[in-house]
C-alpha cells in the first residue's frame, strides 16, 4: 500500500537515509525505532510527501506520491511530533482542519468565522477521550495531553487509510502515552481516569488499521506486528515482533 | 436548532477588511473614463526615459541627500533619546533602583502626548517655531518615534519580568550590575532589529514631511507632481527607489547577521558607537550641503489663539461631519491596506505570483500618496473611494512587505503539516502561515491606520473632506485657534485609536500582552 | 572594545571639531535670503532663482542665496520667522505675510500683474456653456468644480470670491465640496481629462498651455475671464536697511526696476517671469484682496 523505493536524502553532514526500500501492507502496524538523529522524522516526512528525497521514490497504492494529488495526501495521516495545532485557532477549527483538503476556500474561511458542522468535531473529540463541550476552547486552554488528542481528532476527521506517527508517546506520562497508543492502535478508548472503553461505543469514526510509527520506547513494541529500525540512515533492521532478537535492539541505540 | 456564535479568528480578521476594496470599486468604477489616458501614458512611459538634465539631477540628488542625511540624524537622536527615556518609563527599572513604580507612570502618560502627535504635524508646528531650518524636519521626526522608541522599550521591559533581576540582587549585586546582566543579553536583539525598522521608517517620515514643503527629495516629487513633468518626477522617483532597495536590502542583512550570531553586548556596543558616528556624520554632510544647522535656530513664539477665539473657532467647524468623513475615509483605506496583502497572498501562492506582488508592493510604497491620487483622479471622476484607493495604495505596500518578511521568518512547519493532510495551497497557508501571523500583523495594522488616519490631509484634491484637509486649509489660513483645535481632535482620535485595537484584541485573542514581533514592527 | 582603543576617542574628537568649525565659517558674513512660493516645476524654479540671485548680488555687491520653500503658508511662515529677507509672493500669501510682519515692504510687481485675471475652464464634453456675466457663473451649481491650490490667489481666492458674488456656495458643487488639485497645471489637466467638468486657473498658465499644446482646445475650453485684480509681487523685511545699510532698500528696488530685456541674463529672468519688466507696486494695490481674503476666512 505505502512502498518506498530506493529513498536516498543528502544532508548537512553526510547522508540522512541510504537506500531506503519499504513496504507497509494494509493492517500493518509498525514500529520504527533507531536512536534520535537516525533519520526516523525524515523517513516519516518522505513517506508522507511533505519531504522530497534526492532520489527514489514513493509509491501509494502503486502510483508515485504527487504533490498536487490531494486524494492521495489525504489519505496518508500525519501525528506530527511537535503536533503542529494552529494556536490562534479554537478546538473545533483545529478539528476541521483535517477535513480541509475535502472542502472548497470557501468552507475554509466561514470555518474561521465560526466552527462548522461541529457535530462532526464533537464526535472525533468523544473518540479520542475528550468531552464535547471543549470544542469551543482555545488551545491555550489545554494541557499537553490535551493537545496531543485534539491532534489525533483532527487526524480523525481527516479520515486517513494510513497513519505516520512520529514520536506521539516522548513527552507523555506513562498511562497517557498508553492510552494515546492505544488509540493510535484502534484498541479503544482510555479515558484520563484510566477506564478502558474496549472497542469503545459503536462509532463510525476510528483509527485506520495501517500504522507506522516511530518511538523510543522497546517495551512498546509488542503491541505491533513488525519492526524496523534505523541506524544512521540505514535501514538494519525489518521484521516481525515475533521472536525479536532483544540484542539486535539495542545494537541500535549504540553510538556509532 | 443552529446556534451561530460568530467569533472571528485572527487569520479571518486579517482578510476581511479587503471587503473594503468591494465598497470602493463599486463607487469608483462608474466614474472612470479614459479622459486621462493620454497622462497616464505620459507618466508610464517617462518611467523609461527620466530626465536626465544635469539640473534636474543635481537638484533632484541634493534633495535625496537632504532627505538621506536629517532620516539618518534623526533616527540616531530619536534611538538614543528614545532609550533613556523607556529606560526612565520602566517599572522594573524604577522598582529596581527606588522601590517604586510611580515615576515610570507619570513618564508614560507624559509620553503618550508627543507619540500621538504625527511627524508631519510636528513638522508644520516646528516650522512657525524655528523657521526655516533643518531643524525643522529633523526635530519633527525625532519628537514623535523617541515616544515610540521608549514605549516599545519600556513595553518589553516590563514584559521580561523582575525574576531574574531579583534572583542577582538577592546574591547581592548592586542595582547597576544586576539591570546590566539580567536586562541587557535578552534586550540587545530586540531593541537593535527594532531600530534597523526605525531608520526605514524615519526615510519614510522624512520624505513625506519633503511632500508638505520641509525640504529634501519630497519636496522635488511634490513640485514636479504639481507641474505635470513627469520624467523630472521620475528622476527623483528612481533615485528614491534606488536608496528604499539599498536600505531595505542592508537592514535584512542586518537582521539575519543578528539571528545568526546573536545580539552580545559587546556588539550593543559596537553599534552604539556606529550610531554615534553616523549621526555625526550626518550632521555635518547636512551643513556641507549648504543648511545652516547653527545659524538658523532662531527661537520665534508660537501664536497663540485666545480663548474667544478658540470658541469661535469650535462653533465654526462642522466637527461631526469633519471626524466622520475622516474615520470612513481612515476605514476605507485601511481595509485596502490590510486586507489585500493577505488576499493576494493566500489567492496567488504560486512563486511567480509571489515575485508579482512583491515587485507591485514594492511600486506602489514608491509613489507618494498625492502621486497616487492624481493618477487616480486622472481617470475617475472625484469621490471619497478614489481618496481611499490613494490613501491605501501607499500603505499596502508598505503593509505587504511587512507581511512577506514576517511571514519569511516563521517555521512553515504548520504550513507543511496541512499540505501534507491532503489540503491545497491556499487553504494550508490561510491555517498553517496566515493564522500563526495575524495577530502582530493586526497590532501593526491598526498603528498603520493610525498612520493613515493623520496622512488623510494628502488626499484633500479629491474633494476638500475631512480634518486633514481641514486641518492644510487652517494653516494656509493662519487660523490658529482651528490648527490646534485640529491637532487635539486628531491627538484624541490617536489615543482612542490604540484603546480601541487594545480592547478589541483582548476581545478576540483573549491576550492581554502585545504580540511580541508587533511591538518590533511598530513604526 | 571600543574604550580600549583610544583611536575611537580621538576620530570622535576629530569629527567634532570639523563639525563646529565648518559651522563657524558659515556664520561669518551676512546673505541677502530670497525665497519664493512655488509655483512651478522645481527645474525652472531653481534654473530661475540662481539667475536671479547671481544678478542680485552683481548689482548690490552683498551674496545672495536662494532657498526654496516649498509650499504657500511655509513660505509666508519662513518671511514671518525672518528666514527670509525678500519673497516672491502671490496676492493672498503676500498680504498675509505682511499682516503676520508688520514692517515688510511690498517692492515691486511684474507689468502683468497690475491687471492679473483668472480663467474659468470647463471640459467640452461637460454641456457647460460660455459665460457673459458674473450672474450666469450660477450654471456651475451641481457640477465637479476644482480650484487650485488652497493659498492661491488666482487659482482659488478670487475665483471663489466671484463664485460666491454669482451667489454659488462651495458646498452647492458635487459631492458637497470643490476639489484642490494643487496647482493650476493639474487644475487644467483634470478638467481638460473630464474628471472635473469645470475648474479655475491663473490667465497666464492658460494662455501658455494653450500656445505650448499642453491645453487641447477640443476637450477644454474658456469659459469665462474674471475681472483684473492685482497679483504677485515682491515683499522685503522692514529691517534691511538696518542690516545691509541705510537705502539698500531702495537701492534693492531700483535694481529690480531697471532690469530690462537689453541684457542676456535679465532677459532670461524676466521670461522664465513671463514678464516684459518690473513695475514700482503699492500696498494699497492689495487692498481687495484684503477685504476678499478676510471675507473668505482665509485671512484672520
Amino acid at each position: 500500500m505505502l512502498e518506498l523505493r530506493g529513498v536516498h536524502l543528502h544532508g548537512p553532514r553526510g547522508d540522512r537515509l541510504k537506500n531506503i526500500d519499504l513496504i507497509i501492507k494494509p493492517g500493518e502496524r509498525v514500529a520504527l525505532i533507531g536512536s534520535s538523529g537516525a533519520g526516523k522524522s525524515s523517513l516519516l516526512a518522505i513517506a508522507n510527501g511533505s519531504l522530497l528525497p534526492d532520489s527514489g521514490t514513493v509509491l501509494w497504492r502503486g502510483r508515485s506520491l504527487n504533490r498536487r494529488h490531494h486524494s492521495q495526501r489525504q489519505a496518508i495521516g500525519t501525528l506530527w511530533q511537535d503536533l503542529c495545532l494552529v494556536e490562534e485557532l479554537n478546538v473545533a477549527q483545529n478539528v476541521n482542519a483535517g477535513a480541509l483538503g475535502k472542502r472548497s476556500l470557501l468552507w475554509a474561511l466561514a470555518n474561521l468565522l465560526a466552527p462548522i458542522e461541529i457535530n462532526r468535531c464533537r464526535e472525533c473529540l468523544e473518540a479520542v477521550g475528550l468531552p464535547a463541550n471543549l470544542a469551543r476552547a482555545s488551545l491555550s486552554e489545554l494541557s499537553g495531553g490535551q493537545r496531543q488528542r485534539v491532534a489525533l481528532a483532527r487526524l480523525l476527521r481527516q479520515k486517513p487509510e494510513i497513519v505516520l506517527a512520529d514520536e506521539p508517546l516522548s513527552s507523555l506520562d506513562p498511562p497517557l502515552a498508553e492510552a494515546v497508543l492505544n488509540l493510535l492502535l484502534n484498541n479503544g478508548i482510555v479515558l484520563n481516569n484510566g477506564i478502558v472503553l474496549k472497542n469503545g461505543l459503536p462509532s463510525p469514526i476510528s483509527m485506520p488499521n495501517t500504522l507506522l510509527m516511530s518511538l523510543h520506547q522497546t517495551n512498546l513494541i509488542d503491541h505491533f506486528d513488525r519492526v524496523i529500525g534505523l541506524r544512521s540512515g540505514q535501514l538494519v533492521v525489518d521484521q516481525s515482533t515475533d521472536g525479536l532478537n532483544q540484542a539486535a535492539l539495542e545494537w541500535l541505540y549504540q553510538p556509532t | 436548532m443552529i446556534r451561530l456564535r460568530l467569533n472571528p479568528t485572527p487569520p479571518l480578521l486579517s482578510l476581511l477588511p479587503a471587503l473594503a476594496l468591494v465598497v470602493v470599486l463599486m463607487e469608483m468604477v462608474p466614474g472612470i473614463h479614459s479622459g486621462g489616458l493620454q497622462s497616464l501614458i505620459a507618466f508610464i512611459s517617462a518611467a523609461f526615459h527620466p530626465s536626465m538634465d544635469p539640473s534636474v539631477v543635481s537638484s533632484a540628488w541634493r534633495g535625496l541627500q537632504i532627505t538621506m542625511a536629517t532620516a539618518l540624524l534623526s533616527w540616531v537622536v530619536s534611538t538614543l533619546i528614545g532609550v533613556v527615556l523607556g529606560l526612565a518609563s520602566a517599572t522594573l527599572i524604577w522598582q529596581t533602583f527606588i522601590g517604586k513604580s510611580w515615576p515610570a507612570i507619570l513618564f508614560r502618560r507624559l509620553l503618550a502626548f508627543p507619540r500621538a502627535v504625527h511627524e508631519l504635524l510636528w513638522g508644520l508646528l516646528l516650522l512657525q517655531m524655528l523657521g526655516l531650518s533643518p531643524w525643522v524636519a529633523i526635530l519633527a521626526i525625532t519628537i514623535p518615534y523617541s515616544a515610540l522608541v521608549a514605549r516599545v522599550l519600556s513595553d518589553q521591559l516590563d514584559s521580561l519580568g523582575a525574576r531574574p533581576l531579583i534572583a542577582l540582587r538577592q546574591s547581592g549585586a548592586r542595582p547597576i550590575q544586576a539591570l546590566t546582566t539580567a536586562i541587557v543579553p535578552p534586550m540587545a536583539p530586540v531593541l537593535m532589529s527594532y531600530c534597523g525598522y526605525r531608520l526605514e521608517c524615519a526615510l519614510r517620515g522624512a520624505t513625506l514631511l519633503g511632500v508638505f514643503g520641509l525640504g529634501g527629495l519630497g519636496t522635488d516629487l511634490q513640485l514636479t507632481l504639481q507641474s505635470l513633468q513627469f520624467e523630472q518626477l521620475w528622476t527623483a522617483l528612481w533615485m528614491l527607489a534606488a536608496v528604499m532597495v539599498i536600505l531595505e536590502q542592508l537592514i535584512s542583512w542586518w537582521r539575519q547577521r543578528l539571528r545568526s550570531s546573536g545580539a552580545a553586548p559587546k556588539e550593543l556596543l559596537v553599534s552604539v558607537c556606529l550610531m554615534l558616528i553616523l549621526g555625526i556624520c550626518s550632521s555635518i554632510w547636512l551643513q556641507s550641503l549648504d543648511l545652516d544647522m547653527a545659524s538658523s535656530i532662531r527661537w520665534h513664539q508660537l501664536p497663540l489663539p485666545t480663548v474667544s477665539e478658540l470658541i469661535t473657532a469650535i462653533n465654526e467647524l462642522p466637527w461631526l461631519q469633519l471626524i466622520f468623513n475622516t474615520l470612513l475615509l481612515t476605514v476605507l483605506a485601511a481595509g485596502i491596506a490590510i486586507g489585500l496583502p493577505p488576499l493576494g497572498m493566500m489567492l496567488w501562492p504560486s512563486q511567480l505570483g509571489r515575485s508579482i506582488q512583491s515587485l507591485l508592493w514594492g511600486f506602489l510604497r514608491l509613489i507618494p500618496t498625492p502621486l497616487a491620487a492624481l493618477l487616480l483622479l486622472l481617470n475617475c471622476e472625484p469621490n471619497l473611494a478614489v481618496a481611499a484607493l490613494a490613501l491605501g495604495a501607499h500603505n499596502l505596500g508598505v503593509m505587504g512587505r511587512l507581511l512577506k518578511e514576517a511571514l519569511d521568518q516563521q517555521s512553515d512547519s504548520c504550513y507543511q503539516a496541512l499540505k501534507a493532510s491532503g489540503a491545497g495551497d491556499r487553504v494550508a497557508w490561510l491555517y498553517g502561515s496566515l493564522s500563526a501571523q495575524s495577530p502582530s500583523y493586526l497590532a501593526y495594522a491598526a498603528y498603520r491606520a493610525d498612520v493613515m488616519l493623520r496622512e488623510t490631509a494628502v488626499v484633500g484634491m479629491v474633494g476638500g473632506a475631512g480634518l486633514g484637509w481641514q486641518l492644510i486649509e487652517s494653516l494656509s489660513s493662519f487660523n490658529w485657534a482651528q490648527v490646534y483645535l485640529l491637532i487635539g481632535v486628531y491627538a484624541m482620535l490617536t489615543m482612542f485609536g490604540e484603546v480601541l485595537s487594545d480592547h478589541c484584541r483582548q476581545l478576540w485573542t483573549g491576550s492581554k500582552k502585545k504580540p511580541v514581533m508587533a511591538l518590533a514592527l511598530q513604526s | 572594545m571600543i574604550t580600549r582603543n583610544p583611536r575611537w576617542l580621538l576620530s570622535l574628537i576629530v569629527l567634532f571639531s570639523s563639525f563646529f568649525s565648518s559651522v563657524a565659517t558659515s556664520l561669518a558674513e551676512d546673505v541677502l535670503r530670497i525665497g519664493a512660493i512655488p509655483d512651478q516645476n522645481p527645474e525652472r524654479l531653481n534654473r530661475l532663482y540662481s539667475l536671479l540671485s547671481t544678478e542680485l548680488s552683481k548689482e548690490l555687491q552683498i551674496p545672495v542665496r536662494y532657498i526654496a520653500v516649498t509650499n504657500y503658508p511655509a513660505a509666508v511662515s519662513a518671511f514671518r520667522t525672518n528666514s527670509l529677507d525678500l519673497v516672491w509672493f502671490g496676492g493672498l500669501t503676500g498680504v498675509q505675510a505682511r499682516l503676520q510682519k508688520p514692517g515688510a515692504k511690498v517692492l515691486a510687481q511684474r507689468d502683468i500683474d497690475v491687471n492679473f485675471r483668472s480663467v474659468f475652464i470647463a471640459n467640452t464634453g461637460s454641456g457647460i456653456k460660455q459665460i457673459n456675466s458674473l450672474n450666469e457663473l450660477s450654471s456651475l451649481r451641481g457640477k465637479r468644480f476644482t480650484f487650485g491650490s488652497e493659498s492661491s490667489t488666482s487659482g482659488r481666492l478670487m475665483p471663489q470670491y466671484f463664485l460666491q458674488e454669482a451667489g454659488i456656495k462651495t458646498t452647492e458643487f458635487a459631492g458637497q465640496a470643490p476639489g484642490f488639485s494643487g496647482s493650476h497645471d493639474a487644475t487644467l489637466a483634470l478638467v481638460q481629462s473630464g474628471s472635473f467638468e469645470a475648474g479655475a486657473l491663473n490667465e497666464q498658465v492658460w494662455l501658455s498651455a494653450l500656445q505650448t499644446g499642453r491645453a487641447d482646445p477640443q476637450r477644454v475650453s474658456l469659459i469665462w475671464r474674471t475681472p483684473a485684480y492685482a497679483d504677485y509681487h515682491w515683499l522685503a523685511q522692514g529691517n534691511l536697511d538696518k542690516r545691509f545699510g541705510d537705502g539698500f532698500t531702495n537701492r534693492l528696488k531700483q535694481a529690480l526696476l531697471s532690469w530690462d530685456k537689453k541684457s542676456k541674463p535679465q532677459a532670461t529672468i524676466l521670461d522664465l517671469f513671463g514678464a516684459s519688466r518690473f513695475i514700482p507696486a503699492l500696498e494699497n494695490q492689495y487692498k481687495t484682496i484684503e477685504t476678499i481674503g478676510r471675507q473668505l476666512g482665509k485671512i484672520q
